[in-house]
């Protein structure tokens, strides 16, 4: 049973990365890296001195029990865009699951984009994947996803056994740490039917975003959800609760493609890049 | 001391008077997203909205309302709990929905059924250090009442389930007494859904499926509107 399994303790993949500004430029003034991931060369993608980190997985696949490790820190002022090279492939993990565990903070005025390539998970996968973030009331976090199910040789989508998704979301300020968002997505499909009205309404691909910055407002929201209904996907997107000031959004949206839901999040990214940062939007042009 | 009996029969009474629909704490007012369904034409009759009503319990009333009241049973910290469903119920009107029928039930509790560790509830939230939420409001006044766990449980979620279907009787609308084969039906969901509650872990909280969520989010747009959530 995946449930019961536990991962091994020793990680497959370690990774760990510390951005600064240096000079008006984000610069990594700590990188580790270990077993089976590892960070291409850093560049800079528009004059702003964003630092743009690009993630390897050089198997280029979660298998059972894989342990991947990443830890993250944008020190005070920085900016990083952090994203993969690949989409990330979880194939079976008999009697196990695959696990990534991600923990990120973000210092004053620090910005983080993270952009990774879609997750796939093919027939009789499980992976877990738990993300915890920590920002400064003045921070800036824009983090995008997009899920799929494998190719199966029967056609069928929803042969994976069990994604685990969860994104803890913690404001630190003078006043303590208070939790401001809890993300929290499981879907099993042995254990039920998924598709249908009330889980994944017929649909087979699911793309979220979160948004944490003081400047996100009800305004925001209601002009992000003007721009996805141009889209062919079922989307909804909320404001979170409001602590020391910042406040998040997280937008989910349902639909058939993988290229949808790029386009939409790309849009909506592309809006708060161009008017938080003053930057063009995302073209990574990776294939 | 009251012997087993009487005390039984006194919780019972009480559950009866927390659970019973008229208690004023506004739920009349909320959909919790069933009414996206019906604008969108998906739920329109006795066997879609049950389609509905059976993804809400094996789902929200599971994963987020369950859960918290299975915690606070265990002895979790209430402040804690108070922060988790608030960080959780991501839809903005879900989560308002929680804490306004919260409060009426915490100010209500205080009257009918007072006890130390409601106002202690009540004091968190009347210094902004808790929201106040339903499930943990009734659990608060149900455990104080010493009720037990389950039966507690079971309460809350067929109360919910009856407050939903009668507000789907009147908004799509539905006959009374197809009102309730839907709450008859629903009772193997709420067993299930006890059943399921008692075997969750703390990672599986808040894990409410994706289409419920877009939906509860998508009725802040919504143009014709009969309820607030």
């Amino acid at each position: 049973m995946p449930d019961s399994a536990a991962a091994v303790v020793s990680p497959t993949g370690e990774l760990s990365l510390r951005v600064a500004l240096r000079a008006q430029r984000s610069v990594a003034v700590q990188q580790f890296h270990q077993g089976a991931l590892r960070v291409l060369r850093p560049h800079y993608l528009d004059g702003s001195g964003q630092v743009c980190y690009v993630m390897v997985n050089p198997g280029g696949a979660y298998l059972g029990a894989d342990l991947y490790v990443v830890e993250v820190e944008v020190e005070a002022g920085a900016s990083l865009l952090l994203t993969t090279q690949s989409a990330t492939k979880i194939y079976r993990t008999p009697g196990s699951f695959a696990e990534q565990r991600m923990t990120i903070r973000l210092g004053e005025g620090a910005e983080l984009e993270l952009a990774p390539d879609q997750l796939i998970a093919y027939r009789e996968a499980s992976y877990r994947q738990n993300t915890h973030i920590t920002v400064h009331p003045t921070s800036s976090l824009i983090m995008a996803e997009v899920i799929t199910p494998g190719w199966s040789p029967d056609g069928a989508s929803f042969k994976y056994r069990e994604l685990r998704l969860r994104n803890e979301i913690q404001v630190e300020s003078d006043d303590g740490t208070g939790l401001l968002a809890l993300d929290n997505l499981l879907i099993r499909p042995p254990r039920g039917d998924v598709t249908g009205m009330g889980f994944m309404e017929g649909y087979s691909h699911l793309g979220s975003l979160i948004l944490v910055d003081p400047r996100v407002d009800q305004a925001l929201a209601d002009e992000l959800h003007r721009l996805t209904i141009s889209y062919d996907a079922y989307s909804g997107l909320s404001l979170t609760r409001t602590l020391a000031d910042t406040t998040g959004l997280v937008l989910r949206s349902l639909s058939n493609s993988t290229g949808e839901l790029n386009r939409l999040l790309g849009a909506c990214t592309g809006l708060l890049r161009e008017r938080w940062y003053g930057r063009a939007p995302l073209n990574l042009r990776k294939y | 001391m009251l012997n087993t009996r009487t005390s039984s029969a006194f919780h019972q009474l009480a559950l009866q008077q927390l659970t019973d629909s008229a208690l004023p704490t506004g739920a009349f007012a909320h959909s919790l997203g069933f009414e996206t369904y019906i604008d969108r034409g998906l739920v329109s009759d006795e066997g879609s909205f049950g389609v509905w009503l059976a993804a809400f319990v094996g789902q929200q009333l599971t994963y987020s309302d369950g859960l918290a009241i299975r915690f606070l049973y265990e002895g979790v910290d209430l402040g804690g709990l108070d922060a988790h469903l608030s960080a959780q119920l991501l839809p903005r009107q879900l989560r308002e929905a929680s804490t306004k029928m919260g409060g009426r039930l915490i100010e209500i509790g205080s009257e009918v059924f007072p006890s130390a560790e409601l106002d202690a509830y009540r004091a968190l939230v009347t210094t902004g250090r808790a929201a106040g939420h339903q499930p943990l409001a009734f659990a608060v006044v149900a455990r104080s009442l010493g009720v037990p766990f389950e039966e507690a449980l079971a309460a809350y979620l067929f109360a919910a389930v009856t407050t939903l279907t009668q507000n789907a009787v009147r908004a799509i609308p539905l006959g009374q007494n197809a009102g309730q084969r839907v709450l008859r039906k629903a009772h193997d969901d709420v067993a299930a859904a006890v059943e399921r509650v008692a075997h969750l872990t703390p990672d599986d909280f808040g894990a409410v499926s994706p289409g419920l969520e877009i939906s509860q989010m998508r009725h802040e747009w919504q143009r014709a509107r009969m309820f607030m959530s």
